[in-house]
């Protein structure tokens, strides 16, 4: 073990048992899969991705560009997570990824040799020809060749799950300044919401041997956590990464939950009026030759590791870190865990190389005197600087800006609700720290109206590193993660992709799960030494959500499956069910199919529920259709501007149906309005529409005619529609004990009557769909049950037989009445439908303008027709297109129309269909062919009218 | 995701409103109107940068349509938005 005998915050007592590639190793609670790995001595740990080359743990946080592994528990695996982003638990199965057959002897590794073989822009250089190799063979080559983890398949049995909050003041970060910061707001009585990634608060002041009013940072950042949490109005979360700010306050972060929560994640909306950016900064590493061998560390992460965990992360190191108070604190660090310390570099050496094969094992540089110097190491701590973590600012659209005095990208002075401070801002000094995250506490205090202003001076943001550290000639990395080198983006650039979007497109500089975050800033230096130019004016290319990778299961959260969308049942759903209904999905709705009998197929089924109500009795749930009450003296004046046809003398109990137009002209929704009194009307949409043209209404009575006096209630789900349709229709409505008048002259075709069947409260319809003899009979929705019943077991005598969609739709098709979504498709007039006789001339209405424009009053438009097949019996195919040519095999062919609907007409006993055909309200008698190319035929078709049934409409009125 | 500020049910998430694009000034129903004039107030945007006044439908809420001026360029939202009744 590598591991010192005392010290850090991880529980001894207690040892958690996981494996590394099969071997298995201990940890503690408080380790992360990266501490633990290293205090086993695991220094190598991944392949790289195009190279094979072995790497090791960089960091110690989110910014790992390179240790990336796939993570097994109970739940399954998950690829690419990063070493230093996971809490240890007992039991994890841990893998490396990218390599074959095995971490240490890689074949992948064999490409490397090539060296420059796999330069910027390689692929589409070289396989170029033949043409379909690229498909057929080198693809799938290079994809098995390159990549990170691969996807577990099996479904996630985790669960997941989303959630809101809201507070004045959010602060991201838990370091010094996130502290200070929280601590400020918390004390003025905000409501305040500390968010940290990490699974305790403190950031680098866990890994920091200072001391803070006579306290070691370590107990500093103890007492403010406590603090902070005993006080009512702040909310802690830890294991919560922030990792997008949207529009007006909005942050979405993910919180990682423990081992035994119900859920694997969750989601967090956090809704705040100003928010505070504390997320520190990232160490930049150093290009040099070699600078990706296993054991070459961040200074800072070094640190963490030695000091929060307590590891001992090698025996001798070197040491070039380039700002001198970081120098000798990385000194200190590794001294205390027993490091022998080979060499250390002083600012404006030259490194020349690095070697080891699976570890480094010796560095080799150039000294400030011109001589060239070697040690052998197990260790190299590398510091380049500092750069602000100020993505979630930038993800708003504002640029970063590059400042050469901190040699960073840095966030321009904000009055928008997130502010960066602290490392956020090129801040890096501890006290100054501290003082930051308190002056912008009382700077947002200030603007909530919660404390009064003080004229506080920021602390400056601190000055780069005053020298760096000089580069020979070899494999330099500046993206660990995805293999790009110095010489890449000199590549790129001598090729002409000098724009910095170009640049990043073909060498992928800062693309991958990592996005950059220990590459970007060295990229724009190197692009800047390359060319010379300025790196203000290299710019970056675009930040965006998410600062880190959030699995999808977490977007997701809980709406999977059934979750996904609300199921809707009708008031009859429980009853229909006892009849044997076979349900099927409409929309939201659960909605009744057929009923099959015993041994029955569906369409034996649907025969004998058309011939009930064709020929006795049936009945069908209509609840879903949308039914909007019409209230007010211009009750009848503002549904004459939405409905196009004239029924401005419809009488008291009587309705009409009618057709609805958008305001293009084109048709939108039919229904039925029906008068109640004088000033009352309700008025049905389509099941498809109920909720478009309850909102389209809403808007004409609030937005467009306000000076109407008129209520709109939407009583769709207060009414169980049921309609009973057949020729014994009257006379089960009879049986059912009306105490109103239902003979045919006291109750004729196109009425409504409000009273009570054997008590029960019912508004009746006389309407018709199927074409049959019909009413649907309304009731309060919790009545529904009892109706049922009642009309079950009244309609005995005439074998009542309840049917369900496909009937319906198959005797809407025999009378060639409309379907919204098949037949009102959104591009059709009244008169494409054969309803251009309903468009009043007399008055105004929604879609009266446009409806005149030339397209639409061609009179060759295409238009709804009725099909029958030529012989009377071949079937004729679904969704077939029509021409008045036989199936050609030479190429594309003319049409002129297609099918919208197509059946063996139970009644007629023969084929019929439905479709549009151009001018096809002359071509009545026409023989034309219907080709499905899909279902391999082709029929001959005679044209129609759209109504195959009864097209007097006789039966209504029986 | 706008926080959109509803006048009668106080500041709420975007995804409780239906969008129903900018606003516009419909022609008078009094048999006056050309086919012009509804073509010029349904499909002729002006698509600047900066103010716009649109509408809102608080399906998730109230059920009310409201105005609401945006700042097309930042999302500021300008107006205390205003909203029908009935």
């Amino acid at each position: 073990m590598s591991r010192l005998s005392d010290g850090g915050m991880i529980d001894r007592e207690t040892t958690l048992n996981f494996t590394f590639d099969g071997q298995p190793m201990v940890g503690h609670p408080g380790d992360t899969i990266a501490s633990a790995l290293l205090a086993n001595g695991q220094h190598l740990v991944a392949r790289s991705i195009k190279y094979h080359r072995p790497r090791g743990i960089m960091s110690a946080g989110l910014e790992e560009p390179s240790a990336l592994v796939t993570v097994k528990d109970e739940t399954g695996s998950t690829p690419n997570l990063k070493v230093t982003e996971v809490s240890l638990r007992d039991g994890l199965e841990v893998s490396s990824q990218n390599n074959w057959p095995s971490l240490t002897h890689d074949r992948g590794a064999t490409l490397a040799l090539g060296g420059k073989s796999l330069s910027s822009g390689f692929y589409y250089k070289t396989f170029k020809w033949p043409r379909k190799a690229w498909q057929t063979t080198y693809a799938p080559i290079i994809r098995k060749a390159a990549g990170h983890g691969e996807v577990d398949a099996t479904p996630d049995t985790a669960l997941y799950d989303k959630r809101r909050k809201a507070c004045d003041v959010l602060v991201i970060g838990s370091g010094a300044t996130g502290l200070s910061a929280a601590i400020t707001a918390a004390q003025s009585g905000a409501t305040t919401i500390v968010l940290e990634q990490d699974s305790i608060l403190g950031g680098t002041l866990l890994s920091s041997d200072a001391t803070i009013a006579e306290q070691t940072a370590t107990h500093w950042a103890e007492d403010a956590a406590d603090a902070l949490v005993s006080l009512s109005n702040v909310t802690v979360m830890t294991s919560t990464l922030a990792f997008g700010q949207y529009d007006h306050g909005l942050v979405q972060a993910v919180e990682q939950q423990t081992a035994g929560s119900a859920a694997r994640s969750i989601l967090w909306k956090i809704r705040a009026q100003k928010i505070i950016l504390a997320a520190g900064a990232i160490e930049r590493p150093i290009v040099f030759p070699g600078n990706d061998r296993p054991g070459i560390m961040l200074a800072g992460a070094l640190q963490t590791y030695v000091r929060r965990f307590a590891v001992v992360p090698g025996k001798r190191a070197v040491v070039a870190v380039a700002e001198p108070n970081a120098r000798a604190d990385t000194i200190r660090a590794l001294e205390h865990a027993g490091v022998e310390i080979a060499a250390c570099l002083n600012a404006g050496d030259q490194i020349l190389s690095t070697q080891g094969r699976l570890r480094v094992s010796g560095l080799t540089w150039r000294n400030t005197q011109g001589h060239r110097q070697k040690v052998t190491c197990d260790l190299v701590a590398m510091s380049a600087g500092w750069m602000p973590t100020a993505h979630l600012f930038a993800q708003m659209g504002q640029p970063l800006e590059f400042d050469a005095y901190t040699q960073s990208l840095l966030p321009p002075q904000t009055d928008g609700p997130l502010r960066p401070v602290g490392g956020a801002r090129g801040v890096l000094n501890l006290r100054d720290c501290i003082a930051d995250g308190k002056i912008a506490a009382h700077q947002v205090l200030a603007e909530l109206q919660m404390h009064k202003h003080l004229s506080l001076t920021p602390p400056a943001s601190t000055a780069r590193p005053p020298q760096g550290f000089g580069s020979g000639k070899g494999k330099a990395f500046v993206d660990f993660q995805n293999d790009v080198t110095r010489d890449d983006i000199a590549l790129a650039q001598r090729e002409g992709y000098t724009d910095i979007e170009l640049t990043k497109r073909y060498t992928t500089l800062g693309m991958g799960t990592d996005q950059g975050k220990t590459s970007w800033t060295n990229g724009i230096l190197e692009i800047a030494a390359l060319t010379g130019e300025d790196p203000a004016k290299i710019g970056h290319t675009t930040y965006r959500p998410a600062y880190s990778p959030v699995s999808l299961g977490t977007l997701i959260g809980t709406e999977v499956g059934e979750q996904m969308l609300p199921t809707r049942r009708t008031p009859f759903h429980g009853g229909f069910e006892k009849l044997g209904c076979v349900y099927q999905t409409s929309g939201d709705w659960l909605y009744s199919r057929y009923f099959p009998k015993a041994g029955e197929t569906m369409e034996q089924a649907i025969t004998r529920e058309c011939h009930a109500v064709r020929r006795g009795l049936g009945c069908v749930d209509m609840s879903t259709l949308g039914k909007i009450d019409v209230k007010g003296p211009d009750a009848l004046e503002f549904l004459s501007r939405l409905y196009c046809n004239n029924f401005a003398k419809i009488k008291v109990g009587r309705l009409r149906y009618a057709l609805m137009l958008r305001e293009d002209g084109y048709v939108f929704d039919d229904g039925t309005i029906a008068r109640l009194s004088d000033t009352h009307f309700m008025v049905t949409a389509t099941t498809a529409n109920a909720g478009s043209v309850w909102r389209h209404m809403r808007k004409s009575a609030q937005l467009d005619w306000p000076e109407l006096d008129v209520v709109l209630t939407s009583v769709s789900d207060h009414w169980a529609s049921l309609a009973i349709a057949g020729p014994h229709a009257r006379n089960l409505l009879t049986a059912l004990n009306p105490d109103f008048d239902v003979s045919r002259p006291g109750f004729p075709f196109a009425s409504v009557r409000a009273g009570h069947l054997g008590g029960l409260p019912v508004r009746v319809f006389s309407v018709s769909f199927s074409g049959e003899l019909s009413y649907e009979i309304n009731v309060p929705a919790g009545f529904a049950d009892t109706l049922l019943s009642r009309v079950i077991a009244g309609g005995e005598q005439w074998d009542i037989t309840p049917y369900g969609l496909e009937t319906l739709d198959v005797l809407r098709i025999e009378k060639g009445h409309l379907s919204i979504g098949t037949e009102v498709d959104g591009r059709r007039t009244p008169a494409d439908l054969g309803l251009g006789g309903m468009v009043s001339h007399t008055k105004d209405f929604v879609g009266r303008a446009l409806l005149q424009r030339k397209a639409l009053q061609k009179d060759n438009r295409a238009q709804l027709v009725g099909l029958e097949s030529k012989d009377g019996a071949t079937p004729i195919p679904i969704a077939a297109h029509l021409s008045t040519t036989p199936l050609g095999n030479g190429g594309p062919m003319q049409t002129c129309g297609y099918l919208t609907a197509a059946i063996h007409s139970p009644t007629l006993d023969h084929p019929i269909a439905l479709a549009f055909l151009e001018d096809g309200q002359n071509r009545t008698g026409e023989v034309l062919w219907a080709h499905s190319p899909i279902a391999g035929k082709s029929v001959q078709v005679r044209v129609t009218a759209p109504c195959a049934y009864d097209p007097k409409g006789e039966r209504l009125n029986a | 995701m706008l926080l959109i500020p509803c006048p009668h049910c106080g500041p709420r998430d975007e995804g409780e409103f239906t969008y129903g694009g900018p606003k516009s000034r419909l022609p008078a129903l009094d048999l006056t109107a050309d086919t012009q004039d509804w073509h010029r107030a349904l499909h002729v945007g002006r698509n600047a940068r900066g103010p716009l006044t649109e509408i809102w439908y608080h399906s998730s809420g109230c059920e009310t349509w409201i105005e609401v001026t945006r700042d097309t360029a930042t999302h500021q939202i300008l107006n205390k938005a205003k909203g029908g009744s009935t």
